[in-house]
């Protein structure tokens, strides 16, 4: 089976909680395919979202693309409701003035309903989520 | 249309009216409290600002620090992480003003070299007989800072709103301003 980016939203996956938001930039453009559109925090850390899936996934590589994230949490759950996260990995990212983070994160192939990002602190007081992508494989069902 | 959130430190010395401040604020003052009781460690308060000529509002989450010294090693903790600073001291009390370099100092070591908005606060201004502390040279030492610059009577309800909306705007122009470079990377 090819190996597909599994978060996109015309995919059926969905940002199902996000701990703030400005209209004009929802956490829907983390997972539209477009690094031009983007989700901003409103203030304050930790900030986090979570993607669902809908179905159980097999992930082989994230990838997340972003502006002034310091530290990132990235947490799985298999569950059917966003429920028992188990952490994936964790990390500190470089700070890249006036370039987006490119963030990729090849980890040992899991199994995955939602995955949930943490951004525990910034280098500035607000942040942007441009992309995320999982490739990987739909399970059958 | 956005809610922003911001960390708010209020700090200073002692008994220069920082909860009196805050509380008068927040309960749009409703109540002045006549006695003096000494805040240890932080005590949390909230309030949201509308922004003028948006449909934007801040909800600033206020955290009333204490101002002995005793308290200091659990600030540290407790300030990680701010969006916004409020220092006062009493015009009627001229080590109160010398110390606010030192309050100053301890906020930007927590902000990791990040622009951190604030604003200076000379606060019993209804003691007019017993002002130590010009608004000449306060305001110069503001300027010379970084810091925005007013004068309050928090017992007379003077002005008490005009350290907050200072506050809440500077920090919704530097979300502007941010997503403004988060447009630009693309």
């Amino acid at each position: 089976m090819k190996s597909t980016d599994l978060c996109l939203s015309s995919r059926g996956s969905e940002v199902v909680l996000v701990t703030s938001s400005d209209e004009k930039y929802p956490p829907e453009n983390i997972i539209d395919g477009s690094s031009e559109t983007f989700w901003t925090t409103t203030g304050m850390f930790p900030q986090e979202f979570i993607i669902s899936f809908h179905k159980c996934v097999k992930i082989s590589k994230l990838t997340i693309q972003c502006y002034l994230v310091r530290s990132l949490r990235i947490e799985k759950s298999l569950s059917k409701n966003p429920v028992d996260f188990e952490v994936c990995t964790e990390k500190d990212l470089q700070y890249t003035e006036g370039a987006l983070q490119t963030e990729e994160f090849s980890l040992p192939e899991f199994q995955a309903t939602y995955l949930r990002f943490i951004i525990k602190s910034a280098f500035d007081h607000f942040v942007s989520v441009h992309t995320v992508m999982a490739e990987g494989v739909a399970e059958n069902l | 249309m956005v809610k922003l959130a911001a960390k708010c430190i209020l700090t200073g010395d002692s008994a220069v009216g920082k909860s009196a401040l805050a509380q008068m604020f927040c309960n749009d003052g409703a109540h002045f409290q006549k006695n003096y009781t000494l805040t240890t460690g932080v005590e949390l308060l909230v309030k949201t600002i509308s922004v003028p000529e948006t449909s934007d509002s801040v909800e600033l989450f206020l955290f009333d620090s204490a101002g002995k010294e005793l308290f200091s090693e659990m600030m540290e903790k407790l300030w990680e992480q701010p969006n916004v600073l409020c220092i006062v001291y009493d015009v009627t009390n001229e080590q109160s003003f010398n110390n606010c370099a030192k309050w100053l100092e301890k906020l930007r070591a927590q902000t990791l070299g990040m622009h951190l908005p604030g604003v200076l606060v000379g606060n019993k201004t209804d003691l007019i007989g017993r002002r130590v502390v010009e608004q000449k040279w306060a305001k110069e030492w503001a300027d010379i800072h970084g810091l925005q610059y007013c004068e309050t009577s928090v017992k007379e309800m003077e002005n008490i709103e005009a350290p907050f909306h200072i506050l809440a705007n500077s920090f919704h122009r530097l979300y502007r301003e941010k997503v403004e470079t988060f447009h630009s990377l693309v």
